[in-house]
């Protein structure tokens, strides 16, 4: 790796070129090239090479002149801090070249006269000795002035052979993972053609389990009200442009929640949980809004829902949607819900029998608003008019209520939607 | 596994988990494009844009002040201190504000202040301080100092995914110095857990961060029964195996970098004398630097900071008892 | 409105006009400043009873900041609120039991006694308590707004300070920060004319208001005992950082009718002074104005402000009954378990929640 001398200056004049410390923490530099080949002249500070090292780049001057004696680094070549490079004569210039010093050898100082501690005896020892039953006196210690280790106690005492440790039970097996629900006979493989499996996700599963559990454990009934909407959406032209400038999208989802959170007010029962035979009424509406992901749904929880406006309802469902697409919610802002709202309805769908989300008692479903035409009747009159119409399904659970209030429910927020001002 | 430097591990680290977790970023003095004075972030920002690798004007209180407004909010802030020093700009905002606010208000603050930490390399009275001591005494704050690459990554990991103030040492002199095996992917070490880096029957030498290389050495070197328990986590403290290993050897060197007054060495001293007393077979000794400032020169620095041969020679004296 | 030179950053206001505040807007507005003064006059007789251990800090003749500036905000804002705004947590839905407990060192407190005086803010109504080292909870508001900004969330932070703590380095720091990242976060100052016994031209050479084009976001002065100035010039600098506007000073000109605490008679302080600022009330201001200019009976006025007398001293038992916290709880909670997010505040401004004539509505 080194270029052999040209000549053979006298060592007290070879000057060492080292890798230099660029910086607190480098341990190592590469040669990127040399300026100067061996038997060239260099003047002090003349830059001789270049260095890279992870934090710079720099040019390594020559620490004297001279000639450059010996290069031992190579291009490409990584070496430490410190490492020598290369090997400069200053014989040029007699008298400034540093021999080598080494530390003259330390005097060895003569040994301290030991104290005698023989009759010192320490926590462990005394604590040992009691336990045994030992005399101390007896043991003869190895420590500094002859004081009695721990060691030469535990040596003096006799060891007691260990007890052999008793065998390990064979540990259990773990119990089979129960399946969430019985899966019906698989079709026999044949007949179903090319397929392929994949193991359900983490969300999928949970999915799965908590749908199964709310349909096995509720009594679920599902009613209709069919709802004009052009009331809605005319407020909501007259409105939405002021709140997008303040960063809110109205949408008819907001008008829907702020009925439906109005409605709770009127039917507590629809804003509750059904533990046992027992019914627990919630004060505050936690309101769940579905939102649909690509791998699967999310119930992102609105809180004290019934203290917010139809702007802030609006604020609230934009940030909880956005927010559970890029999947950045927290996990409280999943829970806790108290009523839950679906909107399938902005994929198109005009009709759903949703599953109630448990513990609560209901879940509304927006559908696609449309436009229908319908019989209106004005002045007695009866004349088929086009209206931006939707169904609202709700499913809600026969043990916590009755169809007649589940109307009453629906039919509320209708009217309120219908009448929006 | 992938051999990496320490620091490397802890670049690898901040990748790993800024991958893992949208929320987390970084914030600090020349990180971005830059990379850092230490060249830790490198690359970060090109990965996931300046707006997650953050470059902060020199303002150490505004840097960790906004890093517990933004984890009060969620975001798993990780900031630089340009130097473990310089920390004492932002002393206030860190002790005063993020280190308590869980306890008066019950408002969790999930960040972690990293602190290039440690001296050996002529920096001087400012850019060589080993400060940890300073949040020990700040009831709130965690207090990490890893000495090898895959606990640096793994620490700090944890230390992100933790929801509380996390002060993070990373010893300047183990950056490049040190490497070794660390997992790759998503790795984490629990904070709160000492290592057993070298079993041994004679002699326990409680160290952390630079120290336990030291103390490796010296045990290699003597070639006697030395355990080595690198602490890893300085709060929460791992009071077990301070004892067991107390009790196992019954003789006790603790050392670190710091200063010696009131250091984190003194509170182990003072854990093994209430805890077991009864097990020891020598008194507790500490090799620490003194308490002077780190002084610049090499001569005084080497002077100042802890040797191998100082190492050694209590090692030596420890097993003679 | 005066307005600092700002002109590079654009214009500093959006044109809000006072339509914004529906009738019953204007009943809470009253409501929540004569609660602040009736909660802060039991806290001060409490004291004065021996019931109140350490000091005690008021914001008598401020009233109307912290009540105009929170009340512009919506339920999922977050503030950090300071020690002569006791107006912002009413706002946000602390009541005044837990406020007069939190003195007491009650267990009913906010902070369960874990903290004194003005050093609370209810983490479940998007509230972080202040510290008391001033202004550290500008930084912070920072950070909070970082968050938002982040995230790409319409989301603001707010938090008060005094004009003494304009002088602190911190407060450079956040300024300087939050002007260079433009963050949707919103600073009233509160000039009550001094820090403790230091009067303003001790403090600064140059008002803090005109210090904000400094940082390249505007500075808006505003008259602090005017509750419906201070709120439109908060709404109006949400509403624009909201929109990706950055930073607000809104500088309130006021002036603290009490002493620093209840251990300040405030000798320092000219008569003259004193007594022109007691002409401009903020509360008694309001109600006048309510009677004569906005079409309120009189006795509508002062029906609300006895009601809300009644309910404080409700409020004063109730906190009177709440017991010491346990020896215990002093060791408990020093390092969180988990993150949890910060609960949403109460919102009453109409445009956020139903109040008033419109709640009625929706309530019948
Ligand atoms: C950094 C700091 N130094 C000193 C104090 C002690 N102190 C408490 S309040 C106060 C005066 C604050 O004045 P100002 O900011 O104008 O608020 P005001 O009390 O007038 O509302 C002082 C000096 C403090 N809280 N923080
Ligand atoms: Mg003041």
């Amino acid at each position: 790796m080194s270029s052999s001398p040209t000549e053979r200056p006298a060592e007290a004049a070879l000057v060492e070129v080292a890798m230099p410390q660029m910086g607190i923490s480098v341990a190592e530099g590469t040669i990127v090239e040399w300026r100067k080949r061996p038997g060239d002249w260099v003047e002090a500070d003349e830059p001789i090479c270049d260095v890279s090292t992870d934090k710079v780049d720099v040019e390594i001057p020559a620490p004297t002149a001279g000639r450059l004696a010996r290069i031992l680094v190579e291009p490409g070549e990584t070496v430490a801090v410190g490492a020598v490079l290369a090997v400069l004569d200053g014989a040029a210039r007699p008298g400034q070249a540093h021999p080598q010093e080494s530390p003259p050898p330390v005097a060895a100082e003569p040994p301290a006269p030991e104290l005698d501690r023989s009759g010192f005896y320490s926590p462990v020892v005394r604590r040992i000795a009691a336990e045994h039953g030992v005399e101390l006196e007896r043991v003869e210690g190895h420590g500094v002035g002859g004081r009695v280790r721990k060691a030469d106690l535990l040596a003096f005492i006799e060891h007691p052979e260990p007890e052999p440790t008793p065998e390990r039970e064979p540990a259990l097996e773990p119990a089979p993972e129960r399946a969430a629900a019985a899966s019906p006979a698989a079709e026999p493989a044949e007949l179903l053609g090319p397929s392929h499996r994949e193991p359900m996700s983490p969300m999928r599963r949970q999915i799965a389990r908590h749908m199964v559990a709310s349909r096995r454990g509720a009594a679920h009934c599902t009613t209709v009200v069919e709802v004009d909407f052009s009331r809605v959406v005319a407020r909501r032209r007259e409105l939405r442009e002021a709140m997008a400038r303040r960063g809110v999208n109205l949408t008819y989802l907001a008008f829907v929640a702020a009925e439906t959170v109005a409605a709770l007010a009127r039917h507590p029962v629809l804003n509750a949980s059904v533990e046992g035979e027992e019914i627990v009424y919630h004060e505050d509406v936690n309101l769940g809004i579905a939102v649909a992901l690509e791998d699967g749904l999310i119930v992102p929880v609105i809180r004290q829902a019934q203290r917010l406006s139809l702007e802030g309802l609006a604020a609230a469902i934009g940030d909880l949607a956005t927010r559970a697409r890029e999947k950045r919610l927290h996990p409280d802002e999943v829970r806790g819900g108290t009523f839950t709202i679906t909107n399938p309805g902005q994929f198109g769908a005009v009709l759903a029998t949703p599953i109630i989300n448990q513990p609560q008692v209901a879940i509304l479903d927006l559908e696609a608003v449309v436009k229908r035409p319908v019989v209106v009747e004005r002045e007695g009159e009866d004349s088929i008019a086009i209206r931006p119409l939707s169904y609202l399904c709700m499913s809600w659970d026969h043990r916590a209520l009755d169809g007649a209030e589940a109307a009453r429910f629906l039919g509320g927020i209708k009217h309120g939607l219908e009448q929006a001002d | 596994m992938a051999e990496l430097t320490y620091l490397e591990a802890i670049s690898d680290a901040l990748r790993t988990e800024m991958r893992r977790d949208d929320s987390v970023f970084c914030l600090g003095e020349d990180i971005g494009a830059f990379g850092g004075a230490f060249k830790v972030t490198a690359g970060l920002a090109e990965e996931f844009g300046a707006d997650r690798v953050l470059d902060a004007p020199l303002a150490e209180n505004a840097i960790i002040g906004a890093a517990t407004g933004a984890a009060i909010e969620g975001m798993r802030p990780v900031c630089e201190m340009q130097f473990a020093d310089f920390v004492a700009c932002g002393f206030d905002q860190l002790v005063n504000v993020a280190a308590k606010l869980h306890y008066r208000q019950g408002v969790a603050v999930p960040m972690v202040v990293r602190l290039p930490s440690g001296g050996g390399f002529s920096g001087g009275p400012f850019h060589s301080q080993n400060p940890e001591a300073w949040f020990l005494q700040a009831p709130g704050l965690k207090v990490l100092a890893p000495a090898t690459a895959a606990d640096a990554k793994g620490l700090l990991a944890s230390a992100i995914r933790d929801p509380n103030p996390v002060c993070f040492l990373e010893h300047k002199g183990l950056y490049r110095h040190v490497r070794g095996e660390v997992p790759e992917g998503e790795y984490t070490v629990p904070i709160g857990k000492a290592r057993v880096a070298r079993e041994g029957a004679e002699l326990t030498v409680v160290a952390y961060g630079s120290a336990v290389h030291l103390a490796l050495a010296a045990a290699e070197q003597l070639g006697e029964e030395i355990e080595v328990l690198d602490l890893r986590s300085l709060c929460p403290l791992d009071r077990e195996a301070i004892l067991a290993s107390a009790r196992k050897t019954g003789k006790v060197l603790i050392a670190h970098e710091a200063t010696r007054a009131c250091g984190a060495g003194a509170e182990v001293a003072a854990l093994i004398g209430e805890e077991a007393f009864e097990d020891l077979d020598a008194p507790i000794r500490r090799l620490t630097a003194p308490d002077v400032p780190i002084p610049f020169s090499p001569p005084l620095e080497q002077a100042v900071l802890p040797q191998l041969e100082q190492m050694k020679e209590a090692c030596r004296e420890l097993l003679a008892y | 409105m005066r307005l600092s030179d700002a002109s590079a950053v654009g214009d500093a206001t959006v044109a809000l006009d006072r339509g914004l505040l529906t009738r019953g807007d204007r009943v809470q507005l009253l409501r929540l400043m004569e609660m602040m003064r009736a909660a802060e006059e039991r806290g001060l007789a409490l004291y004065k009873q021996g019931k109140v251990p350490g000091s005690f800090y008021d914001g008598r003749g401020e009233e109307a900041i912290s009540v105009g500036a929170a009340f512009a905000l919506g339920p999922r804002d977050r503030l950090c609120i300071l020690h002569r705004d006791l107006g912002a947590h009413f706002v946000r839905g602390v009541t005044p039991d837990r406020y007069l407990a939190n003195y007491m060192g009650r267990a009913g407190g906010v902070t369960g006694g874990k903290d004194g005086n003005m050093h609370f803010g209810d983490r479940a109504l998007g509230c972080v308590g202040m510290v008391s080292m001033l202004p550290d909870m500008a930084p912070v508001a920072n950070g909070i707004a970082l968050a938002f900004k982040m995230r790409g969330e319409p989301r603001v932070a707010l938090t008060f300070f005094g004009e003494g703590s304009t002088a602190n380095g911190q407060w450079h720091e956040a300024m300087n920060f939050a002007g260079i990242h433009r963050l949707p976060v919103v600073f009233v100052l509160e000039n009550n004319r001094f820090a403790y016994s230091t009067p303003n031209q001790l403090e600064f050479a140059v008002d803090p208001v005109e210090r904000a084009s400094g940082y390249g976001f505007p500075g808006v002065g505003v008259d602090g005992n005017d509750v419906e100035a201070v709120f439109t010039a908060t709404a109006a600098a949400a509403e624009r950082a909201r929109e990706g506007g950055g930073p607000t000073l809104i500088g309130c000109e006021t002036m603290r009718m009490h002493g620093h605490g209840a251990h300040d008679d405030m000798s320092y302080v000219p008569a003259a002074l004193r007594e022109e600022w007691e002409r401009r009330d903020p509360i008694d201001g309001y109600a006048a104005r309510l009677v004569a200019e906005l079409g309120f009976e009189e006795s509508e006025v002062s029906d609300v402000r006895a009601e809300v007398r009644s309910y404080v001293a409700e409020c004063a038992e109730r906190a009177l009954a709440s017991p010491p916290p346990e020896p215990e709880v002093a060791g408990e909670g020093v390092f969180a378990e988990r993150w949890q997010p910060l609960g949403d505040g109460a919102a009453p401004w109409s445009r956020w929640a139903e109040t008033g004539a419109d709640g009625a509505r929706r309530a019948a």
